[in-house]
């Protein structure tokens, strides 16, 4: 191995990890991490419920990364699953921009299609004209049923609302939507799922199909059998499968910076170079892992 | 508390920010005072954040020798002071800000938070944040409980004793620098030196050191227990703990304290030369 490689993830949801997938993702090189707010697994019932989850992500969970080394972001918005109450959809709306301006949120998201209905139509395109009015970056969920034909939807609704393609993180992607997600100038976020959809072979395929350009990997890792680990074990199987270093590099770092920093609230000194106080602060009881194994050997996502 | 002068943060703000920073400053606050709703004050609240430069406050001149001097402790922004003054002109102007700001102060995030914390002495009534206050001494965020207990004149004026016990004593639990808590003799009471003594022999059983400092607050309420205690430090073998029984006894009223002093003869006349303080032992 040349120099050791950094890595960003830029859709995971640490909320739902614990402290031994912070350790593994510093061990494994992961600098920076986006946390997209999504839903919990079962719907809120309550607007103060989404208060206190959207201020754990500008709270508590960015402390929490901070203390293993990682430097936390985050994206807000209403999913498209809860958008499906509107009367809640309302009072969380009314919610979102006292928290579109905290210091870690770099975009409004993960926002658009679940089922394709008409409230989640309603308070996409309502939260797309949040982003314009707030000049941020949008991280769009596409639907996991009828995928392709929601993912079109998705950029459509976008463009009609003038929204600037190359602004815009279309996430989940396949081999399926790829191809119509950069010709229309978006970005396309794949996320490496364990055993089923996306994995991290059929990723590898993908990046010497469509190059590096406009494409970013990030493992969505949640509450679900997923793997936090996935981007930097994607970024090892593509090295060994003949993918240039630099491709590798723009596709799980550089691409992800490059596009959630427009917000101007990500930053590489952020990890390149901590504050000394900082320092101090952040590896204060986890010297532990100074020496210790990475846990990716063995890089194969089945 | 901090002598104020009226239409002092005004003048700092004036001597801090570029006029095209003020002159919107200035702007918004009318703004926000004429139209009183919540969305304009979120808005504009929201806005210094990219209107007025997250920099520390260079001339800190405008105000009174003892608000400065905790500016510059606590390295004030001129962002930060400008939010400030934004919700003091508005909270003086009409009591139907005050729901607002305690929203604003929830929906905070850690830095805005830890700035509230800083600055609530400035606001008019800072009594009224007392919950806000008091919540910070649960958190873990260790920005969060500096901002409240770190160098700040809140918890001396505001906390009750069992909230100042409860921020002393987790300042000590969290290794924080105990020197920075302001008006720890003021605070002291006859509950927090038991605390304190429980502390220590927990600690002692487990064969782990005790900041020497967590002793400060003892002096006036020794006792035949505590008294024990003292003389343990007397007895050490680490000089700061050696001195830090001597300043107890040399502070206390208790019977045998003066007596058992003076068989520290060294001890008590460098305490007599202001040699031995416990800003030294800090040190």
């Amino acid at each position: 191995m040349t120099t050791k490689m950094h890595y960003i993830d830029p859709h995971i949801h640490m909320t739902s990890r614990t402290t031994d997938d912070y350790e593994a993702m510093a061990a494994a090189g992961i600098v920076a991490i986006i946390e997209p707010s999504f839903w919990l697994g079962q719907p809120r019932t309550q607007v103060g419920s989404f208060q206190d989850y959207f201020s754990s992500l500008v709270g508590w969970e960015p402390f929490r990364a901070s203390q293993f080394g990682i430097k936390h972001y985050c994206t807000i918005g209403l999913n498209s699953k809860e958008a499906n109450n509107e009367a809640l959809a309302e009072q969380v709306m009314e919610l979102l921009p006292l928290y579109l301006i905290k210091e870690n949120v770099v975009a409004v998201g993960e926002i658009g299609y679940d089922d394709q209905t008409a409230a989640e139509d309603k308070y996409f395109r309502a939260q797309l004209e949040l982003a314009k009015e707030f000049d941020m970056t949008v991280q769009v969920h596409t639907p996991h049923r009828d995928k392709k034909a929601g993912t079109i939807r998705s950029m459509e609704v976008c463009l009609e609302h003038g929204l600037d393609p190359n602004n815009v993180i279309i996430d989940h992607n396949n081999e399926e939507t790829v191809q119509e997600v950069l010709d229309r100038g978006f970005i396309a976020a794949f996320t490496i799922y364990p055993k089923t959809k996306m994995g991290n072979q059929r990723m590898v395929e993908v990046v010497k199909k469509f190059g590096s350009t406009n494409i970013i990997v990030d493992s969505s890792a949640d509450w679900g059998v997923s793997d936090p680990l996935a981007v930097p074990k994607t970024a090892g199987l593509m090295l060994r499968s003949g993918v240039s270093r630099e491709d590798v590099h723009k596709t799980c770092y550089q691409n992800a910076y490059d596009f959630f920093s427009r917000s101007g609230k990500m930053k590489e000194e952020h990890w390149l170079h901590p504050e000394a106080i900082d320092q101090r602060k952040l590896f204060n009881d986890n010297s532990v892992l100074r020496g210790q194994q990475p846990k990716v050997e063995d890089d194969k996502i089945e | 508390m901090f002598e104020r002068r009226p239409n002092d943060l005004k003048i700092l703000l004036q001597n801090n920010l570029l006029d095209t920073e003020f002159d919107w400053l200035l702007k918004t606050i009318e703004e926000t005072q004429l139209q009183a709703t919540s969305r304009k004050l979120y808005l504009n609240y929201s806005l210094c954040g990219s209107r007025i430069q997250d920099e520390v406050l260079d001339d800190c001149d405008a105000v009174a020798s003892d608000l400065r001097d905790y500016l510059k402790i606590q390295k004030a922004s001129k962002k930060e002071i400008a939010r400030i003054y934004l919700l003091c002109s508005v909270l003086s102007e009409s009591s139907i800000f005050e729901e607002w700001v305690k929203k604003l102060i929830q929906v905070a995030d850690t830095s805005e938070l830890a700035t509230f914390l800083k600055f609530l002495v400035l606001l008019p009534s800072p009594e009224n944040y007392l919950f806000v206050a008091a919540e910070a001494l649960r958190t873990n965020i260790s920005v969060v409980f500096d901002a409240i207990s770190k160098y700040n004149p809140y918890p001396a004026t505001y906390f009750s004793e069992q909230q100042w016990n409860q921020m002393f004593l987790k300042a000590a639990f969290m290794q924080q620098d105990l020197g920075a808590i302001v008006a720890i003799e003021n605070r002291a009471n006859v509950e927090l030196a038991r605390i304190i003594s429980d502390y220590a022999h927990e600690r002692w059983a487990a064969s782990r050191a005790v900041d020497p400092m967590i002793w400060r607050p003892v002096s006036k309420f020794l006792n035949d227990d505590l008294f024990e205690d003292i003389k343990i430090l007397l007895g050490s073998e680490n000089i700061k703990e050696k001195q830090a029984g001597a300043l107890i006894c040399f502070h206390s009223d208790f019977g045998f304290a003066k007596d058992f002093l003076n068989t520290y003869p060294e001890l008590k006349s460098s305490i007599e030369s202001g040699k031995i303080t416990w800003d030294s032992i800090n040190d």
